[in-house]
């Protein structure tokens, strides 16, 4: 994945030039679990990408006229399109590129996956404020919340009898949300989905899998990005480079 | 009068059969914006469908095992499948049905409209030519019809005044035929609202003379 592990730019960068023709460019920070979604499918659908990492605690004025959000991740094509909000990447690189197809042909099969990303849309910032929390206030209540949200998806899993949340091999939805059960991993929080069997042999099931394997975050980097991250320190996003 | 013109179903009613084969049901209610817009998808491409209104504020008991919340709209199928959130229910039935295709078939430009979605409430200077998706209405039209009919029976009309793109929008979407045949009468909405805002439960069945 070139260009993956470098360096991220930030405000006084210069604009990067256009996408040469044959790649997809992606706006990126290393330890971002929005802009993982998209690196996952880029990895999974074997595109050919280049990566510009974002320092999102120092942004580039060019930066918000690729996304006025200023936010990652960003997807820019050889002919100057831009695609922003993760979901929207992913469907976007599923829709335009050839192999195998993510989302489902069905209709209602590929309703389902999304009324399951609704059904998981409280997580990211539920494990957000917990991770805020964790050094200071007792996070109880927090913690109840997301057994809560967990139990929700152990349902989906439940009823539908498969190992993923597709179906019987992984599909969009997995990938959706895979980035925040990686962060359960790297920082030791398996313990959460011990009430939640299914989810668990999910997990397991989802480290075997060769996108993900391969773009499985390094837990030391990823806590001393955190710990950086969190104080606004402007060096957090290089962390390890 | 518009196919959903029938009085709410509420606490103690019978559960409805399935749906017959060839209709899809809605479970709706006559004046939620998020429920107008599927309303909007299934007539602008002609999907044979049925409306069963709930009364949201004294919901039926089954109705929570069509929605876990108790939430419109609630698409369901003969097949007894249900799709819920009404942007998943519009682009259900736009992959489901034949016809005319709401989403553009340009992946980029699918994905345009997406983005525009988010962009909501910050559209004012987004929005370059008549239609939010081009020169014809689209799917992204429908989905951000809802709450500008209601501007003008909130009496905040005025508030497109400076936005002379909008206010050309508004008008050119009224002219449209699908938005003509669902549009719905100021003074019934204005009694809707009166009763709603007093937390009477008739405010749902307010106008129907059933």
């Amino acid at each position: 994945m070139s260009g993956g592990s470098a360096r991220s730019l930030g405000k006084g960068s210069a604009p990067p030039g256009p996408v040469p023709e044959g790649l997809i460019r992606v706006y990126s920070m290393r330890f971002c679990p929005f802009a993982k979604r998209t690196l996952l499918v880029l990895k999974a659908k074997g595109i050919g990408h280049e990566v510009i990492n974002i320092n999102l605690k120092n942004k580039p004025e060019w930066f918000f006229k690729k996304n006025p959000f200023g936010l990652v991740p960003v997807l820019e094509n050889s002919q100057g399109q831009v695609i922003y909000e993760s979901a929207i990447t992913c469907e976007y690189l599923d829709e335009a590129y050839p192999g195998k197809k993510l989302l489902p042909d069905d209709p209602y099969e590929k309703a389902c996956q999304k009324m399951v990303f609704e059904l998981f849309s409280k997580v990211p910032p539920l494990l957000l404020s917990f991770l805020r929390r964790q050094n200071k206030e007792d996070c109880s209540g927090v913690k109840e919340e997301l057994h809560k949200e967990f139990s929700k998806l152990e349902e989906v899993l439940t009823n539908k009898k498969t190992t993923f949340f597709g179906g019987s091999s992984l599909s969009m939805i997995d990938y959706l949300i895979w980035p925040w059960f990686e962060w359960l991993i790297t920082l030791e929080l398996n313990e959460y989905v011990d009430h939640t069997p299914n989810l668990k042999l999910w997990m397991e099931a989802m480290m075997k899998d060769p996108a993900v394997s391969s773009l499985f975050i390094d837990p030391k980097a990823f806590r001393g990005f955190l710990d950086l991250y969190l104080q606004n320190n402007l060096e957090a996003c290089d962390y390890g480079l | 009068m518009t196919d959903d013109a029938t009085r709410t179903l509420g606490k103690g009613s019978a559960p409805p059969g399935p749906v017959p084969e060839g209709l899809i049901r809605l479970y709706s209610m006559r004046f939620c914006p998020y429920a107008h817009r599927t309303r909007l998808v299934l007539q602008a491409k002609g999907i044979r469908h049925e409306v069963i209104n709930i009364n949201l504020r004294n919901k039926p008991e089954w109705y929570f095992t069509k929605h876990p919340f108790g939430h419109i709209p609630v698409l369901e199928n003969s097949k007894g499948q249900l799709i819920y959130e009404s942007v998943i229910a519009c682009e259900y039935l736009d992959d489901a049905y034949p016809g005319r295709k709401l989403y553009p078939y340009d992946c980029y430009e699918r994905a345009r409209q997406k983005m525009l979605l988010e962009l909501f409430y910050k559209i004012l200077g987004y929005q370059n030519t008549i239609f939010f998706g081009g020169d014809c209405i689209s799917m992204i039209d429908y989905l951000f019809w809802p709450w500008f009919e209601r501007l003008d029976v909130y009496g905040i009309a005025d508030c497109v005044n400076h936005t002379p793109a909008l206010r050309l929008w508004i008008a050119a979407m009224k002219q449209d035929p699908t938005v003509c045949a669902l549009l719905i009468d100021k003074n019934i909405f204005l009694g809707f609202l009166n009763l709603y805002f007093q937390n009477n439960p008739d405010a749902f069945d307010y106008g129907l003379s059933c």
